[in-house]
């Protein structure tokens, strides 16, 4: 049936070159697992703008509803925590493949002639995604959400001459509010997209016209090049002088199906198991709602900037601070997009790149330690235990401040919380909020139908309203 | 399908087969995992049954006997994530036995809200003359079936109302 349908279809579209084109494409040295990168990237891609789309169907880019669209998709839509889950994770997921891919690419030395605009156009795609994942993480509008872009904008306002205004146009105006949630929101779904698809297409269109790499042992040779008697000869010599010159060394090679469209799509699949387990297992919950007045909420970033953020912390100073916050970041962007220039030697082995390869080791070591030294300081800070927030967002909720007061806020007809914790215990807040007239009869406190998770957490909450504390 | 010394690793016949099955089953894994859970995502809205909820319109006291009464309903709306107060005045009729007659303040020929007539008797529709008598029933116009009646309960001398709208234009009562 399918083999008849393909058939009447190719008698009028002529579909037979377009499938040798998309399926015959050699790979230098036959298939393998360490070429998989590049597609799981682009299938994490396609799994972001898939997931995307659906979070728009619910999603409003107001300050108003935001946080409460997301809430909805979180409490109320059929799956919806699923799909937001594979949405963040997935944007965890595209960093780790990106950064894989790129390594890849490095190590291999796939970036030297004549693949230097292939790999001008991925530093940019990289670019790109770090804007999806800025934009993006405002979206939710609570308060890691409000105060991290406060952060990162206010980052961009230490560009000389012309940074304030940069934050003002990043901002929509003086502060961050509607104006920047519905320009994030537009740069997210609409700018961004546009450019990326734009840049993909050109970054598969140049993959095509150069052709894959291939193994390192191989030189920076163009596609279409016959032989491999020398290649086999460059393999078994011991040092660089008996190698026969780059230009003659070529590999057998292999198309692209089935066996390696078979291991990207083995590791597609993966990657898409893990992501999908991800936003099962391991929720992420929504903090409070944005409150721009409350100056002491600590933002974190996401844990591919938590290099970046330690690093800041070491850079502190009118001097060491911008050249953090922007001489750096330019620098290092220069320096990828100017690689190839750089590194001129057509040789690929890394044995024979040493220094590069080295100054790239010192580079991701550097990186890592960052992260664990990053991760250690977050241990070490005093976090908010989820029950605790959980808590207060549902003490705001049922609009228990209209007649309880903490720390002088809130109404004066019930009894004032500030050190609830230190009067009453445990047991006696869950039996009064099941029934406030069991512990205190004759009390006005209505009966809120609450689930044993709501009672928990507001417990923890009321617990931790304690003197010293 | 070039062949060739250089394609030595090429599989063909039975393994190449072997391997577009395995692609497709992958890819297969992949859509169906993705494509149960956003359908389902997608049409969740449309999968819940509407709360109905039994909304105070007053003391029946305070209804008149045998003339109808427009009474407010003010009830909160859910409308996905957002609450909206809304605010519909129903007509109602008490009898000498106190039971009380709720109807739908939209008239049932093409949606505009009627008037009581007190000299006529009558339910009058301004938009196209539609006229209905105190039971709800067509006298005049182009009205196609009587007045939609609402669910009504007594709790404590309070008249309970549930709230709901009927298709306009239709022989039937079909609820929307």
């Amino acid at each position: 049936m399918l083999s008849r349908l393909y058939a009447w279809l190719d008698s009028r579209l002529k579909l037979e070159p377009v499938k040798e084109t998309l399926l015959d494409e050699p790979i230098p040295g036959g298939a393998s697992w360490i070429y998989v990168f590049g597609s799981a990237t682009l299938f994490v891609f396609f799994l972001q703008a898939i997931t995307g789309m659906f979070l728009a169907v619910y999603y409003a880019p107001t300050p108003d509803h935001a946080y409460d669209s997301i809430r909805y998709i979180e409490t109320q839509v059929l799956f919806g925590p699923f799909v937001r889950g594979l949405h963040h994770w997935g944007a965890s997921a595209m960093v780790v493949a990106i950064g894989l891919h790129m390594l890849q690419v490095f190590l291999y030395g796939a970036y030297k002639p004549p693949r230097e605009l292939m790999w001008m156009v991925g530093v940019l795609l990289l670019l790109l995604t770090m804007g999806f994942a800025f934009t993006g993480y405002l979206l939710p509008w609570d308060q890691n959400a409000y105060w991290a872009t406060q952060v990162g904008i206010n980052m961009v306002g230490s560009v000389p001459f012309v940074g304030t205004f940069l934050v003002r146009v990043m901002r929509g105006g003086d502060t961050l509010g509607a104006l920047t949630l519905s320009r994030f929101f537009a740069v997210h779904i609409l700018f961004l997209p546009a450019a990326i698809m734009a840049l993909i297409a050109l970054h598969m269109f140049i993959l095509r016209r150069v052709g894959p790499a291939g193994p390192w042992s191989g030189g920076c040779e163009r596609r279409g090049t016959q032989g491999d008697a020398s290649l086999r000869q460059g393999r078994r010599a011991a040092s660089a002088e008996e190698r026969p010159p780059i230009e003659r060394r070529v590999h057998r090679s292999e198309p692209f199906y089935p066996r390696q469209v078979f291991m990207d799509a083995v590791v597609m699949l993966g990657v898409f198991v893990v992501v999908a387990a991800l936003a099962l297992l391991v929720p992420f919950p929504l903090t409070d709602k944005a409150n721009p007045s409350d100056h002491n909420f600590i933002p974190v970033p996401e844990w591919y900037f938590l290099f970046y953020y330690q690093f800041l912390k070491y850079m502190d100073g009118p001097i060491l601070g911008p050249i953090a916050t922007w001489v750096i970041p330019m620098l290092f962007i220069a320096l990828l997009l100017a690689l190839p220039f750089l590194d001129r030697h057509p040789e690929r082995t890394p044995a024979s790149r040493r220094a590069v390869i080295g100054i790239g080791v010192v580079f991701l070591a550097g990186v890592f330690v960052l992260i664990g030294l990053s991760l250690r300081d977050l241990r070490a800070m005093k976090r908010t235990d989820p029950a605790v927030a959980a808590g207060r967002a549902l003490f705001e909720r049922l609009q228990c401040a209209s007649c309880h007061r903490i720390h002088g806020e809130g109404g004066a007809i019930g009894p004032d919380l500030s050190y609830v914790g230190d009067q009453r215990d445990r047991d006696w807040l869950i039996k009064h909020f099941r029934d406030p007239q069991s512990t205190s009869p004759g009390s006005i406190m209505p009966k809120f139908p609450l689930s044993e998770q709501e009672l928990n957490d507001l417990t923890a909450y009321m617990l931790s309203l304690r003197k010293g504390v | 399908m070039k062949t060739g010394p250089e394609h030595t690793n090429t599989p063909s016949g039975s393994r190449r087969s072997f391997f577009t099955w395995l692609i497709v089953a992958a890819a297969g894994l992949i859509g169906i995992s993705l494509a149960v859970p956003l359908s389902g995502y997608v049409a969740s809205p449309a999968l819940k049954r509407r709360e109905r909820r039994w909304v105070d319109a007053g003391p029946v006291s305070d209804l008149p006997v045998g003339e109808p009464a427009q009474r407010d309903l003010i009830m909160t709306v859910t409308d996905g994530y957002m609450e909206v107060a809304a605010v519909k005045g129903i007509w109602a009729l008490r009898q000498a036995t106190n039971e009380v007659t709720v109807y739908s303040p939209i008239c049932t020929h093409l949606g505009c809200g009627y008037r009581w007539d007190g000299g006529a008797r009558k339910f009058k529709c301004p938009c196209h003359g539609s006229e209905f008598d105190l039971n709800g029933k067509v006298v005049g116009g182009p009205a196609p079936r009587p007045l939609d009646r609402l669910p009504v309960r007594i709790e404590n001398g309070h008249l309970l109302v549930q709230y709901k709208e009927f298709k306009s234009g239709t022989k039937q009562q079909i609820e929307i």
